[in-house]
């Protein structure tokens, strides 16, 4: 049930998918991890969405050189822990969420146990190591993986339902080096915009996810397009996983 | 036919025809949509070496010293997957579209 301030508050997103997907996302819970780039769209977008529980990691502080593109950090927060910074922002921008934000560095000892009964893990990583062990953990629960990555003006999204779609290690079997890498923050703005879009189609069972589908955004150019993705047979990390016949958004 | 004779080379080999799409980084240092003649035969590798020639820095980019394909490198055919260890024996057909792609690993 919805109180009076929340059907004003969704009323112009429930003209799209109805009190019914209001509900579902009321009802979801989003383990997002990272608030830094791309953590920070998809965040605020998903909290002012009204995703009913978001649980958002990061280790870091907020340091001056994270402010031309981590929208969620302030120049006052600098030196502050960035899991508290993005709570206060996060529970300003909807009070009537929840918000776990967990100041944990996120490895193979705490990753289920962090990610628990999520119903979706958004990648808002900044390395493949990490990114990596998000895709071992979704293809263990079969929760949904929302991934994004981002590089100067140049950005990479695709949707993974474990078992359905190519994982990550499928499409991506190698890590690219590890790098200071340039980034304009509008860049992650509109990587994490299209992971949080995916999230709430998802939720609501609205439109075509990008199953399958790498969509490859060129800032330079102003052109996206997409590449067809398949599932390696041989994937070392979802290869003997049958196909399960699921309806995404479709929430048992 | 015109476009046949067209398509021989000084061998008298009929030639093929495919067209090289670089993204993100790769697409900046080499260009992009490149279509290109080459003879029956060539392999993925060898064309896509050519190519990258043009410009030591988009070559340093896909490969490495030894000259072969950084790993982390992903490359398509006609929008399937084909495996870096195999691009040097997979031969290039008439019509290829080949896509070469650098993930990229920022958040």
């Amino acid at each position: 049930m919805f109180s009076q301030r929340e059907l004003e508050r969704y009323k112009r997103q429930m003209m799209l998918f109805g009190e019914e997907g209001q509900e579902r996302l009321k009802k979801a819970h989003i383990f997002i991890t990272g608030a830094g780039g791309l953590g920070s769209p998809v965040s605020i977008y998903l909290a002012v969405a009204g995703i009913g529980t978001i649980t958002i990691i990061d280790m870091d502080v907020v340091d001056q050189t994270n402010l031309n593109r981590q929208i969620l950090h302030y120049d006052r927060d600098i030196g502050r822990k960035k899991t508290a910074s993005a709570e206060e922002k996060l529970q300003e921008l909807n009070p009537d969420i929840i918000i776990n934000a967990i100041d944990v560095k996120i490895d193979e000892s705490n990753a289920i146990n962090l990610i628990g009964n999520a119903d979706g893990i958004v990648d808002a990583m900044d390395n493949y190591p990490t990114r990596y062990l998000l895709n071992d953990v979704a293809i263990a629960k079969k929760i949904p993986l929302f991934h994004g990555g981002i590089r100067g003006f140049y950005g990479q999204a695709t949707t993974i339902i474990p078992g359905t779609t190519p994982c990550l290690k499928c499409i991506f079997p190698k890590a690219p080096p590890k790098e200071v890498f340039p980034v304009v923050g509008v860049t992650p703005g509109i990587i994490g915009t299209i992971q949080a879009n995916e999230v709430i189609k998802y939720l609501t069972d609205s439109g075509e996810l990008l199953l399958g589908r790498l969509f490859i955004w060129d800032g330079l150019q102003s052109h996206g397009e997409e590449i067809c993705v398949e599932r390696n047979p041989a994937c070392k990390a979802c290869g003997g996983m049958t196909t399960k016949k699921t309806i995404p958004g479709k929430k048992k | 036919m015109w476009w046949y004779d067209n398509k021989k080379n000084n061998t008298g080999e009929e030639e093929v025809t495919v067209k090289i799409r670089f993204f993100a980084r790769f697409r900046e240092l080499l260009g992009t949509d490149i279509v290109t003649d080459v003879a029956p035969g060539t392999m993925f590798t060898s064309l896509i070496t050519t190519v990258a020639k043009k410009n030591p820095e988009g070559y340093a980019a896909i490969f490495d010293e030894t000259g072969a394909f950084h790993e982390f490198v992903i490359l398509m055919r006609n929008g399937k997957r084909i495996d870096i260890a195999d691009a040097d024996k997979t031969v290039i057909a008439d019509g290829d579209e080949i896509a070469v792609f650098p993930p990229v690993a920022g958040g």
